[in-house]
């Protein structure tokens, strides 16, 4: 696991964070390479969040090693890690609120002029943002916000985008419009993204790594996991949901 | 819909009731009465304001109740105090703390170098602890012997035997700069000894890239200055300040007053209060306890005594002038408004609490620092993997307030007596108006503070009027709070979470 290999924009070599006295991340080692969407899979509570959360330095790794572009970034502070070109879409579509669409965007702002550099691109993905950009956030619905919050990752210019469950709680309509979206970005930008929807991951991404109580169990090609369905039932089980099923789970929303 | 009319119910409800209680009151007490009574609760209301305005951006961005905001409070108005009347003392000891802080300062050159150093885990420990004894050591050695009490001692000694004419008469003669020098040089040089340890030598997983180090530069290297300037003017400053205008001289006392609350809040923030925010109950305590070292080291330069800081020429002839012009052109104590009798300093201290609400809303809706503060109260974590630092955002937004404190202590000087305890009824009414106006909301503050002062100047109002305890004003506006608290627990301004 250990040799350098240079197409790699991101390395996570077998870190293991604590939250308080928890034991979450027991070995988890990511590789991303640049230029393709790498995802991670597993259960509910497996520890993909936190490995985000350790990449951007929310919480930091107790041991193990980051690289990011052949720099080690573990244990530096969280503003220190996004400015070097890092953007983190948290879950639950975590916008500020009590901030409007517009002041959302600037407050993601590394430089002056970041968002004037890129508000053309960021309106043309999201259309509906661009209508709404005097409102606070707290009035926009579910898929506005989940689409303002990758949206804000946007704004700056950045090397990798680190993105925690852009289907969740979307209707399906709105699911593929954020597919699409991610998509588009996936040919500028490198992405390690974090998905429950395995219809949605295995046709975004190339690259999986699968974590499993707290390690990473599997990790390869997407088109050979998805030739491995013992593999998906083992360690993905109930978490595979086939369209039909997502339908009728989401089919009353919005 | 329906939830809109409700809303829209009783906003017209709210607002009559308070149009009601406005003219009964009115007709009750008379037009005379009653312009006075709402000049003394506009001026109480702007004093609450400027304490409770930096007690609630504090506690909404970062969850820190800070129970020495009316020592702070009390220290503003000591330090603008000692300032206004004989500054000897201020320039006596800004030296060597100018000194200390340019060595800390420091740190921003040093650091990128020493965190390059290779050490073992073993050095990485004990090399800072070397330094911060070091440090202590030097600077035990740099004040030994330095005669504080006696600079501490000329304000009081000017108060009680100049006439008004010489403000001159007792300027105290200070140590030689033969002698005085080695005292800053050996500050300087702890404050670097400090800088070094808390740079972390040789800990790789700190950050501090060497570009920037042409501005880095620049923060101590300006502080360099500063302080040799501060070493030469020690002993003229004092008599120059004294020589001019007083209202000039009251003026640069509140900027004094406010840049000490700006760097205190900092340093404050910096050392006692970022370690502790895991541990948010500590933080109370060690703000309790800090009020208490606050009010001792008061007590220990100035003695436990209570002074009037004399009001600025501007306000301070004797006799009642019939209009603005009339006042502003002789610098009357009062002034006639619509046939009531108000004090002219009321109206200062009212314009600065109005003015600094202005300025604070332009701060949080106009400016990047606004928005920041907004978006971290909500969620900091967020704020800060966006790539913004919200550590030094903290630090700021701790020292600005701590400035409203020492700001609303300097204007308060001249109006209340100046004492060691002079800040903890401001604390306690501060907190209320935090409450009443919703945690973290600075338009709370200004409505709570300007609710909290009319509540308290129409009891006094009553009290006197209908011989009742004067305890009835006082009361008066925990009685609003716990109205407040039952019918809308978020406070007027809070928000739900």
């Amino acid at each position: 696991m250990s040799e350098v290999n240079h197409d790699d924009l991101l390395n996570v070599d077998n870190i293991h964070t604590f939250i308080g006295q928890f034991h979450i991340l027991e070995g988890v080692s990511v590789r991303v390479k640049k230029g393709s969407i790498t995802v991670l899979l597993g259960r509910n509570g497996a520890g993909k969040t936190t490995t985000l959360k350790s990449i951007i330095g929310l919480t930091p790794p107790r041991e193990g090693k980051i690289i990011f572009d052949g720099m080690e970034i573990q244990g530096k502070r969280p503003y220190n890690i996004a400015n070097l070109g890092i953007g983190y879409v948290p879950e639950h579509r975590a916008i500020f609120r009590q901030l409007s669409v517009l002041e959302n965007l600037k407050l993601a702002e590394r430089k002056k002029g970041d968002f004037e550099r890129s508000s053309e691109f960021i309106f043309k993905l999201f259309p509906d943002l661009k209508r709404l950009y005097k409102l606070p956030g707290n009035h926009l619905s579910g898929g506005q916000q989940q689409m303002l919050a990758v949206a804000r990752a946007l704004v700056p210019e950045n090397k990798l985008l680190l993105i925690d469950e852009p289907s969740e709680g979307l209707a399906p309509i709105l699911i593929q419009q954020m597919m699409e979206a991610i998509e588009t970005l996936s040919h500028t930008t490198t992405i390690l993204l974090v998905e429950q929807n395995f219809i949605m991951a295995s046709q975004l991404a190339k690259q999986y790594v699968i974590i499993d109580d707290g390690k990473s169990v599997s990790s390869g090609s997407i088109k050979d996991l998805v030739l491995q369905p013992e593999v998906i039932h083992r360690y993905l089980g109930a978490s595979i949901k086939t369209r039909k099923e997502l339908e009728m789970e989401h089919g009353s929303e919005e | 819909m329906d939830r809109k009319n409700k809303r829209i119910l009783q906003t017209t409800l709210i607002i009559v009731v308070v149009l009601g209680i406005i003219v009964s009151l009115y007709l009750y007490a008379g037009q005379r009465a009653f312009v006075s009574t709402i000049f003394s609760g506009l001026t109480l209301g702007s004093l609450f304001f400027l304490v409770a305005a930096g007690l609630t951006l504090i506690f909404g961005l970062m969850d820190v109740l800070n129970f020495a905001h009316g020592s702070m409070f009390m220290l503003g108005a000591y330090i603008g105090w000692q300032f206004y009347t004989n500054p000897t003392f201020i320039f006596g000891v800004a030296p060597l703390a100018l000194a200390f802080g340019t060595g800390v300062m420091f740190i921003s050159v040093l650091k990128p170098y020493l965190i390059a150093w290779n050490l073992s885990p073993r050095m990485q420990k004990l090399l800072p602890t070397i330094a911060y004894i070091l440090a202590a050591v030097v600077i035990v050695f740099a004040v030994l012997g330095f005669d504080i009490l006696g600079l501490a001692n000329t304000a009081m000694v000017a108060m009680t035997t100049t006439t008004v004419g010489n403000p001159l008469a007792e300027i105290s003669p200070q140590e030689p700069l033969a002698e005085f020098w080695i005292r800053p040089v050996l500050m300087m040089l702890g404050g670097l000894l400090i800088a070094f340890g808390s740079s972390k030598p040789g800990d790789k997983t700190q950050y501090a890239p060497k570009e920037n180090l042409g501005k880095a530069m620049l923060l101590p290297a300006i502080l360099l200055v500063v302080t040799v300037v501060s070493i030469f003017i020690r002993e003229s400053a004092p008599v120059s300040v004294l020589l001019m205008n007083g209202n000039i001289r009251f003026l640069l006392s509140i900027l004094v007053s406010v840049a000490f609350g700006f760097v205190f809040g900092a340093v404050i923030e910096i050392i006692l209060i970022r370690p502790l925010y895991a541990r948010p109950t500590f933080i109370i305590l060690m703000t309790l306890g800090l009020s208490y070292v606050i009010r001792e080291l008061v007590q220990f330069l100035w003695d436990p005594l209570t002074y009037q800081m004399a009001r600025p020429p501007l306000f301070a002839m004797p006799g009642k002038a019939a209009s603005i012009g009339e006042w502003l052109q002789n610098g009357n104590s009062t002034i006639d408004i619509l046939g009531a009798t108000v004090p002219t300093y009321r109206l200062f201290i009212i314009a600065l609490g109005i003015v600094m609400f202005a300025l604070v809303t332009l701060l949080m809706t106009k400016t990047r620092l606004g928005m920041i503060i907004r978006a971290g109260v909500q969620d900091p974590e967020m704020v800060e993997a966006m790539g913004i630092n919200v550590k030094s955002v903290f630090t700021l937004v701790f020292a600005l307030g701590v400035a409203l404190a020492t700001l609303g202590g300097i204007g308060a000087a001249p109006f209340l007596p100046v004492q060691p305890l002079m800040g903890d009824a401001y604390q306690t009414q501060g907190l209320i108006t935090v409450v009443i106006g919703g945690m973290g909301s600075y338009v709370g503050a200004f409505v709570g503070a300007m609710i909290l002062g009319m509540a308290r100047a129409f009891g006094d109002y009553f009290a006197l009027k209908l011989s009742l305890s004067p305890a009835i004003a006082e009361a008066s506006t925990v009685i609003i709070m716990v109205i407040v608290l039952l019918t809308r627990p978020q406070g007027l301004f809070g928000s739900k979470e």
